[in-house]
């Protein structure tokens, strides 16, 4: 579904992606980790283009992502924000229509339909005229979710999407993506939850200093005695 | 000094409430054109210049910003009472014969246009970076993000200055009595020049804009408390 070829990326002189390949494959849950600053954001961010890469290419479906329209694509590979990143301006449901109503043109009733099913999917069905201010840190990042899966992407992108939440706010977070993950829908998650990327991925890759150290399945990555740099990691996660 | 002052109200009342007419329309229409103004030059100020952009977009943005820019440094940069007669007397030596009140309008909106035009920028520049990357990433290109997420949120964070530039106004509307705008001030500089009352005819002026001033501080805190937004004191513009 997305293949990555000699992707690198600097900012100023400071070389963040050294020249990473990847697949992802559909219906394939994959959790990139690593420390912080070692690129797994700034990776991701390049997939739908918000962040410019400098060399390498990426393909989705087939095609490159620079020869789509920006948007188009954008619509079809959602993203989710460590800082959730909700509309301040727009109530629950405003948030989740307003891509429905000015992307893909739906009536303000058909989009109201579609996301209140959304919203129920990740048990906000009840908040929909909330301010979305007045909500936990946990029921903000489902509401970033359900927005996300409002444009039925083919992919969806979750950076970090648990880090910025206490304990309790982040299990709630996890159910939703363990419930996603279970109805095959692509997903690619910087994770720093070992256990629920373990739990949950078909496939972990851990990336150090911009360089993909180690791409394989968690049961082989968490028990790998043999790469020094993922060993130091996990034994401080 | 009391029994002078009831007399002035007393026999210029009417006048009085002609000028207070023509102050609130001043300072009310002028803000609103003002504002609408704003809305404009701060969508051309905050204008980013991509490296991508084809050559024709990236001169058409940088004229824009020059002109806005320009056009701010300007207004701030000179007195209301100086461009009132410049705008003034220059129409009317093209042969543009307009009305006090008209050049006086035309002043008072472009002068608040030049404050809220920085005022707005700062509120654009306020709304978080994420809001303008969780719009991109759902497919909104960056003129409906602009216009859907980003100025929404920039107007209600900048609503405590944009009213507090209709306060101003009220009171700054005074100077537009230099191109013989009747408004509250000029009226009380009639009342003291017929009975050399000066000190009693301004106390009346300060009395009325001060009731206007007070009460439209009041209707807007009422606002504020509405939209949920914070109170800002802040210094006067002019």
């Amino acid at each position: 579904m997305i293949k990555i070829n000699g992707l690198k990326k600097s900012f100023n002189n400071n070389q963040v992606l050294k020249g990473i390949d990847l697949i992802f494959n559909e219906k394939e849950v994959v959790s990139i980790i690593g420390e912080s600053g070692s690129g797994k954001s700034t990776l991701l961010r390049c997939i739908n283009l918000l962040e410019n890469y400098d060399e390498g290419k990426i393909m989705f479906l087939g095609k490159d992502i620079k020869d789509y329209d920006i948007n188009n694509l954008r619509s079809n590979v959602g993203m989710v924000f460590q800082q959730f990143n909700l509309f301040n301006n727009l109530n629950v449901i405003g948030n989740c229509t307003i891509g429905l109503i000015k992307v893909q043109k739906l009536s303000k009733k058909e989009a109201e339909i579609k996301a209140i099913e959304k919203l129920n999917l990740v048990g906000m069905g009840e908040f929909l005229y909330h301010n979305v201010n007045s909500l936990s840190g946990g029921q903000k990042q489902r509401v970033a979710i359900a927005r996300a899966l409002c444009l039925e992407p083919k992919v969806i992108l979750f950076d970090e999407p648990t880090s910025a939440l206490d304990p309790k706010n982040v299990n709630e977070v996890l159910n939703v993506i363990r419930n996603l993950a279970k109805s095959g829908i692509t997903m690619i998650i910087v994770t720093h939850e070992m256990k629920f990327a373990r739990e949950i991925s078909d496939r972990i890759i851990y990336v150090d200093k911009g360089i993909i150290e180690i791409d394989d399945t968690p049961e082989a990555v968490f028990s790998n005695t043999e790469n020094e740099s993922i060993k130091s990691f996990l034994q401080y996660s | 000094m009391i029994n002078k002052i009831i007399m002035i109200i007393r026999e210029f009342w009417p006048q009085f409430v002609e000028g207070l007419k023509v102050t609130v329309l001043l300072a009310l229409i002028g803000t609103i054109i003002g504002l609408i103004i704003a809305l404009i030059f701060s969508a051309l100020r905050v204008v980013k210049i991509n490296k991508n952009d084809k050559i024709h977009i990236k001169i058409l943005k940088n004229i824009g910003l020059l002109f806005v820019k320009t056009y701010v440094t300007i207004f701030r940069g000179t007195p209301m009472i100086v461009q009132a007669v410049i705008f003034y007397y220059s129409f009317y030596q093209a042969g543009i014969k307009w009305s006090a009140f008209a050049a006086g309008l035309f002043t008072i909106s472009l002068n608040t246009a030049a404050y809220l035009t920085e005022v707005l920028r700062g509120g654009i520049e306020s709304v978080d970076k994420g809001q303008t990357e969780a719009a991109r990433s759902i497919g909104l290109s960056s003129s409906k993000t602009f216009l859907y997420i980003i100025f929404p949120q920039a107007l209600k964070n900048s609503f405590a200055s944009i009213g507090n530039e209709l306060i101003v106004n009220i009171k700054d509307s005074a100077v537009l009595s230099v191109i013989s705008v009747i408004d509250v001030f000029s009226v009380a500089d009639s009342a003291a020049g017929k009975y050399f009352l000066f000190i009693e005819a301004m106390l009346v002026a300060a009395g009325i804009y001060l009731v206007l001033t007070y009460s439209t501080a009041k209707i807007l805190q009422l606002i504020e408390r509405k939209l949920g937004v914070e109170t800002k004191e802040m210094v006067s513009s002019n």
